[in-house]
């Protein structure tokens, strides 16, 4: 398997199915007695946007900390829930367990739901 | 029999969606100053983009997966950043055309003027796509697109000399204002291929749940409706070289451009060609809005989709509802829609070659396309779009300077 073209920047779908973004970081874990192993994958705009220019990560990290969205830390998912690595990156759980989601909520509180129907 | 009215209803959508502030725009100045000459830019352009939409469909057909999720996916994150920010500018001059263009259209209808009609306009897509669904929102503005047609019968009615539309499918060399014939030969190309067309196809695909049977469908619509939707753009050239080009009038303004179907319908000339611009250019703005919403949302891996109620996909209905009110407040500072329109369209060949690229590589991988990859033919074509695209893109911008106005 190839880590940057098979699984990095891949669609992420919880056990239902369910968009939960996309394969935004990828972290190894060095150790004494072997090759690295992969322990995360990564999820969040700050991660992405690090991965484009540092600053901007930061900034994404800042926005989400003030508007309360998230601590500023990405959403990491352990290598064993993944479940399938094709086009898509399947895991074992949902999404509800994770903050992957947590933009899509605050933008539907906030925002979405208050505008008359929106199906709320 | 439920297949033959899919391919049908494929068929019409395509024609009814193909005419809108560009296209006309470009189709009438062309004839308007060169006669027929130019109509070989249409039936070059109109294959082209039959191609990639068909490739398009295909993609989505069989990997269930769009255009903008499958560059993200594929080449990663630093290839793709460049050209969705690229594709989104674009597509909010092009939103900024469109809604201008139905202000126009009403402007024209009631001779109150186009400010007053913005607001109501943006409203009227914004809230099309609140509580549309896709299928209702692609069949009623197809249908009503086919008001289009009207430039087809006021073509044939006015009795050109067939042979001497006939010579202008032969590309040939300008005898007067060349930089102006070419920046029109690209404008004419920049209209047609218009690279909101491409993801919005191939996500309106994932939407109708299409599969690998459906591949055969997607071809016989991607080129009978692109080649129907071009009869019309050739519709608006023919008559505004019959009509325009004798009186030397050259179409520097929707108002003028008004004219063209009066000889052939009289009075009512002048309403269809408002219904016409209006409706084209509504089909067009709720396209383009929606497609913004399909870039962000495929690109990061949202819930998307016009299906989903908007408390389903909040980004989603988030990105089309801030991009129409950005549209509507530029159209607001007074930039004029038709000096837009001919700027995006060239800009649109600018930005073509990285833009079609990505088709080469996911056309022919199998992990996307299965067994249903490019052949050699479709492979030459899109090679040819990107090396052409980045020739014209290469003059496009002096005959911006020099041919644009």
């Amino acid at each position: 398997m190839h880590l940057v073209r098979d699984v990095l920047d891949k669609q992420l779908l919880d056990r239902d199915g369910r968009k939960m973004g996309k394969v935004d970081g990828i972290v190894l874990e060095l150790r004494e007695d072997g090759p690295p192993r992969v322990a995360f994958i990564e999820n969040g705009l700050p991660v992405l946007l690090h991965r484009l220019m540092g600053t901007a990560g930061d900034f994404a990290a800042l926005v989400e900390r003030r508007l309360g969205i998230r601590d500023g830390e990405p959403v990491r998912i352990p290598m064993a829930k993944v479940v399938e690595v094709g086009i898509d990156v399947r895991l074992d759980l949902a999404a509800s367990e994770t903050r992957a989601l947590a933009w899509e909520e605050w933008v539907g509180k906030h925002l979405i739901r208050r505008i008359p129907g929106s199906g709320a | 029999m439920k297949n033959a009215v899919r391919l049908l209803l494929g068929v019409v959508t395509s024609i009814g969606g193909f005419i809108e502030a560009g296209s006309i725009s470009t189709s009438a100045q062309a004839g308007a100053l060169y006669g027929f000459r130019l109509l070989w830019a249409i039936v070059l352009a109109a294959t082209c983009v039959a191609f990639l939409v068909e490739m398009a469909g295909r993609l989505a057909a069989v990997s269930h997966h769009t255009l903008a999720a499958a560059v993200r996916e594929r080449f990663g994150v630093t290839f793709h950043v460049g050209p969705i920010v690229a594709e989104l500018l674009l597509d909010v001059l092009v939103l900024t055309a469109e809604i201008g263009g139905v202000c126009t259209a009403l402007q024209l209808l009631t001779g109150r003027p186009l400010r007053l009609w913005v607001l109501p306009a943006a409203f009227l897509v914004w809230v099309l796509l609140w509580v549309g669904n896709f299928d209702a929102i692609e069949n009623s503005v197809a249908l009503l697109g086919l008001v289009t047609l009207c430039f087809v019968v006021a073509a044939c009615r006015l009795h050109p000399s067939w042979s001497d539309v006939a010579r202008g499918f032969v590309p040939s060399v300008a005898d007067h204002h060349a930089t102006r014939y070419a920046f029109l030969a690209v404008s004419i190309c920049g209209a047609t291929i218009s690279p909101y067309l491409l993801n919005f196809y191939s996500s309106g695909a994932v939407e109708e749940k299409w599969t690998e049977k459906d591949c055969t469908m997607n071809r016989v619509v991607a080129f009978f409706g692109m080649g129907f939707g071009a009869v019309v753009s050739m519709g608006v050239l023919v008559t505004a070289a019959m009509v325009l080009q004798p009186r030397g009038i050259a179409a520097d303004a929707f108002s003028q451009m008004a004219l063209v179907l009066t000889p052939a319908f009289g009075k009512w000339g002048f309403y269809l060609f408002a219904a016409s611009l209006g409706i084209g250019c509504l089909g067009a703005a709720l396209e383009v809005a929606l497609n913004m919403a399909y870039l962000l949302g495929q690109s990061l891996g949202w819930s998307w989709g016009e299906n989903l109620k908007p408390k389903d996909g909040t980004r989603f209905s988030l990105v089309f509802t801030l991009a129409i009110g950005l549209a509507a407040g530029l159209v607001l500072l007074g930039l004029d829609p038709l000096r837009l329109t001919l700027f995006s369209m060239a800009l649109t060949v600018l930005i073509l070659p990285v833009l079609v690229l990505p088709f080469l590589v996911l056309m022919n991988d199998e992990h996307y396309v299965g067994r249903h990859t490019n052949g050699w033919l479709g492979n030459v074509v899109v090679g040819l779009i990107v090396v052409g695209g980045f020739l014209m893109a290469l003059v496009a911008i002096p005959l911006q300077i020099l041919g644009g106005s």
